[in-house]
């Protein structure tokens, strides 16, 4: 299913943190105290040093897709928790939670994910 | 302040040969009597062996983890701009030039913006850096030398335990880990630091907050698996030139699975978020490879 929902998660956000552990830079860009809900399908995982990024591909309203990056923490921390580079095999449809980019850009700091058949990967409280 | 390690070394060996020799002459006059008292008094020294077997170390392996954000100071953890009042919690007890500078880059912090030279890619972390780091490390301990060895970066620093002292200062220069040597005692490794890059010229920073050292930064560290199972390393921290008195602050690590792993680190493997070295920026790279993000937002 690919449709956009663009619920903003506000009263939630304060239950939230995300999972980043951003080591070597600011994490300015992120607005920390809103989360966004975005529905799509994995075009890409990329589990790379130094952070992980997830590539979201999102229908939005109007019916154009969008494609959003996400950010996460480094592979080598997320694979001793048992995330693989085979954890969001593309085309996968599923759910993601993250703290938005400041500027509106599609992008944000992944909190968590639920898949379809109701498994959550992160934060999903 | 002496940077020296150096002392008398009375190692097990010679005490035997101490004790066999005070045996042999018990009847003789005050002079060799004389010469017990003086041997007496040496025996009363630590005893330290310059260079211990490997079954004298204690065993570090494993993989370890540090407990605790990292950020150095706690006290800067604490709101927005954190708890910057000199003399509360952590606060490093700088003189006030610096408290000046560590102020100002809390306020660059507080914007995004600091000009952290960590955020670069390649650059070393440094000491005492390299203990406030996320990832895991490993401790690796032989006779002669202890390495630390942090993912992160990665991040490695030697402390030589052979019984070796400083160069001279005209034979030393400042480095990211600085000259570090040291010696056991017991299953403590006691070791001290010299020759450090100050955070004057950019090249260094002793946390993401933005404190500070000078080039006269000298640290003394005491490192040990404590009565709970943690690698505990205490720092106390002396700086002329930034602190009107010691600072000290310990971290403390704990010991991952058995069988944990550690990985590769290449910060540029797939570094999409840049930092521009001048103003502080963190950019973000979108799939494409072009930023896609605009400094002016991320205020």
């Amino acid at each position: 299913m690919k449709h956009f929902c663009s619920t903003l998660l506000t009263a939630c956000a304060l239950l939230l943190t995300t999972t980043v552990v951003l080591a070597h830079h600011s994490d300015a860009m992120f607005d920390h105290e809103q989360v966004r809900e975005l529905s799509g399908t994995v075009k890409e995982f990329q589990f790379t040093n130094p952070h992980a990024w997830i590539q979201l591909s999102v229908t939005d309203a109007k019916g154009k897709v969008v494609e959003w990056s996400l950010e996460w923490g480094s592979p080598n921390q997320l694979g001793r928790q048992g995330i693989r580079p085979s954890t969001f095999a593309p085309g996968t449809a599923l759910t993601i939670r993250a703290n938005p980019m400041k500027d509106g850009t599609p992008g944000g700091a992944f909190i968590g994910a639920r898949f379809s058949d109701g498994k959550t990967i992160g934060r999903w409280d | 302040m002496n940077h020296s390690i150096g002392r008398l070394v009375v190692t097990k060996p010679t005490v035997r040969v101490m004790r066999k020799f005070l045996d042999m002459q018990c009847s003789f006059g005050w002079s060799i009597r004389l010469t017990s008292a003086v041997l007496l008094a040496l025996m009363q020294l630590p005893v330290q062996a310059a260079t211990p077997t490997q079954a004298a170390t204690p065993d570090w392996s494993g993989v370890w983890a540090m407990q605790g954000g990292t950020v150095f100071d706690l006290a800067t953890q604490t709101g927005k701009g954190g708890t910057t009042t000199p003399g509360v919690r952590e606060h490093p007890p700088y003189n006030k030039e610096y408290e000046a500078k560590y102020q100002a880059n809390l306020a660059l912090r507080d914007q995004g913006i600091l000009p952290d030279p960590n955020s670069l890619c390649g650059i070393p972390t440094g000491f005492p850096r390299i203990l406030n780091l996320p990832d895991v490390y490993e401790f690796a301990v032989t006779p002669q030398q202890v390495w630390i060895i942090a993912e992160n970066g990665p991040n490695v620093m030697r402390i030589y335990t052979d019984g070796r002292q400083h160069p001279a200062p005209a034979d030393r220069w400042p480095t990211h880990t600085g000259d570090s040597v040291g010696h056991w005692e017991g299953d403590t490794l006691v070791f001290d630091t010299v020759s450090l890059h100050s955070s004057e010229n950019g090249r260094t920073m002793v946390d993401r907050t933005g404190l500070m050292l000078s080039d006269a930064a000298h640290v003394v560290s005491r490192m040990h698996i404590n009565k709970a199972g943690l690698m505990e390393v205490q720092m106390t921290l002396e700086d002329a030139k930034a602190l009107t008195a010691p600072w000290v602050v310990t971290k403390q690590f704990k010991q991952q699975e058995k069988g944990a792993r550690v990985y590769d680190y290449a910060c540029n493997e797939n570094n999409r978020n840049p930092v521009d070295p001048k103003t502080g920026w963190t950019y973000t790279i979108g799939p494409d490879g072009r930023i896609i993000d605009q400094p002016a937002a991320k205020k």
